[in-house]
């Protein structure tokens, strides 16, 4: 549409792109950019930086910029793992400041109608971690949908054998609903009264 | 629970409209195709958020009109509310006394209808799918908590089916235990409400069809070796064993053959099964019947009648099947609202007070 102007076009199909944003939005964003020339350069390293430095920590798949990240190097409970989907649903149970123990991010939940089967998750890492006889609780933060309840179900099924605690977060929280969502305060309700699986 | 006015814009085929409505009987008529039924649709989209038609919000909107737009003022029990709601592509937004909602819970009870169509006096003969269907809206229509486990149940579903299709089996057991669990929820839920419906049914049956002959409503579970299940409780696990039986034949035809989705439900006069022995007549007054108790069950659950929404069933009963519903509405003194396509049919029966709104091409004519 714009052939006066290429580059322009080109960044509205990259804003296009991200999750949430639709033409109206592109444009606002863009012409936005394009009238305040600081902040595009603050703008663009920080999404270089991002991108070269932020990885997936090689124990709990969480984000960092250090490999093992800052939960897996602290002082913290190594008797205790709980797992979430991703990242931010991380950055939730952290925030409600009523765990001290282990993380583990999945990178998602079985959903077959999306193609994503166990294989497709950081099950098997999970797995490895449980060898050493260190863990004696796993709890499963998975989210309250069919997919991350199917998700908690796989997994108990695979960790109870093993001899290990597997609990379930309270339901305190909306069934349907994302973690990442709920408040802090249900978060930690949710901790406390957990559920044995 | 009165509509005192209903406004309507960009709705469907009817551009503006506003009514004031009377506390009792309302007629639209007209010509087919004029907009009638979508006036009724409205009623019941303020009540329910959901379509009688199983329309999508993109269907609801007018042609070239980018929101529709219904708002209803309810008088009960001396407390008026205005319930707006919003349509366009992304969804529906409701707002009660100008206070945008989000959870559905809050939004029901607001408003209180039941709609009784000609589809569903097809439904005898029809599909098992057409019984569920009704079945389902009317549970909804006074349990809010249905609806999420409905939702629920459907998601589990596909998934299952998505596995079954590809002939993926690492998990599969997960998604069947989830699908026994949700699945048992609804059906017992629905077989609870069939039997507390069951016993209505038969005292209205009476009345209408002046005889004996015991109507009654069977809840019929697929492939479960259970005739009913008066056994409360054991449902998950009977839709566990069912889906081990099943097993092999789901692999094979690739997708799930046990659980709600499948389910059916029986009319019976007697000993007698109506889709197969029952005259048209009996059909009808059953399934008259049917509705009232439908009627009498949400007013014991609520306290209150709720509106009804006839659409074109003067045409569709007899005199005397017309006159005991008119009996039934007068009696609980509930707020209807009816379309026709001929108004001496209505006029005919005795009723002295009502309101008529003409129905043309979209615009209502007072
Ligand atoms: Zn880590």
């Amino acid at each position: 549409m714009l052939h006066f102007a290429k580059s322009l076009t080109r960044l509205l199909g990259e804003l296009k792109k991200l999750p949430g944003v639709g033409e109206k939005t592109a444009l606002r964003l863009a012409f936005h950019l394009l009238k305040s020339p600081d902040n595009v350069t603050a703008l663009a390293e920080s999404l270089l930086e991002m991108k070269s430095r932020v990885r997936f920590c090689s124990s709990c798949f969480g984000i960092t910029e250090e490999d093992p990240c800052y939960l897996c190097s602290a002082n913290r409970d190594d008797g205790v793992i709980c797992v979430v989907e991703e990242p931010q649903d991380l950055l939730a149970v952290e925030r409600s400041q009523g765990f001290h123990g282990r993380y583990h991010v999945l990178q998602g939940a079985l959903s077959p109608l999306s193609g994503i089967t166990p294989a497709n998750l950081r099950i098997a890492e999970l797995l490895h971690r449980l060898e050493d006889g260190k863990v004696r609780e796993v709890l499963l933060a998975t989210n309250f949908t069919v997919e991350g309840e199917a998700t908690a179900l796989y997994l108990t099924k695979l960790i109870k054998p093993l001899g290990i605690r597997v609990t379930r977060l309270a339901h305190g929280i909306p069934t349907g609903s994302d973690l990442e969502y709920v408040d802090a305060a249900t978060v930690q309700r949710a901790l406390e009264g957990r559920s044995e699986m | 629970m009165k509509l005192e006015t209903l406004t309507v814009n960009s709705f469907r085929n009817i551009g503006s409209a506003a009514i004031v409505a009377d506390d009792r009987l309302n007629i639209f008529h007209g010509n087919n195709a004029q907009g009638k039924t979508n006036l009724l649709e409205s009623i019941f989209l303020l009540g329910t958020m959901k379509s009688f038609r199983l329309a999508k919000n993109q269907e609801l909107v007018q042609w070239g009109a980018a929101n529709a737009f219904l708002k209803g003022i309810v008088a009960h029990n001396g407390i008026t509310q205005e319930i707006t709601l919003l349509i366009n592509n992304e969804g529906k937004k409701a707002r009660v006394d100008q206070k945008a909602l989000t959870r559905l819970a809050d939004f029901f009870g607001c408003l209180n209808v039941v709609v009784f169509s000609p589809e569903e006096l097809q439904m005898v003969r029809g599909m098992p799918e057409s019984r569920r269907r009704y079945l389902d809206r009317a549970i909804f229509s006074s349990d809010i908590s249905y609806l999420a486990l409905h939702h629920e149940y459907c998601k589990i579903l596909r998934h299952r089916n998505a596995m079954l299709r590809k002939g993926e089996r690492q998990g599969l057991e997960v998604w069947s235990e989830q699908l026994a669990e949700a699945g048992s929820k609804i059906v017992e839920k629905r077989v609870a409400y069939l039997e507390e419906l069951g016993e209505l049914l038969q005292l209205y049956y009476r009345d209408i069809a002046g005889l004996d002959e015991a109507a009654t409503v069977t809840y019929l579970p697929q492939k479960l070796n259970r005739d009913s299940l008066q056994l409360r409780g054991e449902t998950r696990e009977l839709l566990l064993a069912a889906i081990q039986r099943c097993g092999m034949e789901e692999e094979r035809l690739g997708t799930t053959l046990v659980g709600p989705h499948r389910d059916d439900i029986e009319f019976k006069l007697g000993s007698k099964a109506l889709k197969h022995y029952g005259s048209q007549g009996e059909q009808r007054s059953f399934i008259l019947a049917l509705k009232m108790a439908e009627i009498e069950y949400m007013q014991r659950r609520f306290g209150h009648p709720p509106i009804l929404l006839l659409d074109d069933m003067t045409s569709e009963l007899d005199q005397g099947r017309n006159r005991n519903l008119m009996e039934f509405i007068d009696q609980k003194a509930m707020q209807v609202f009816i379309t026709t396509t001929h108004l001496e049919n209505i006029r005919m029966q005795g009723i002295t007070r009502y309101k008529t709104f003409l129905v043309e091409d979209g615009t209502v004519i007072h």
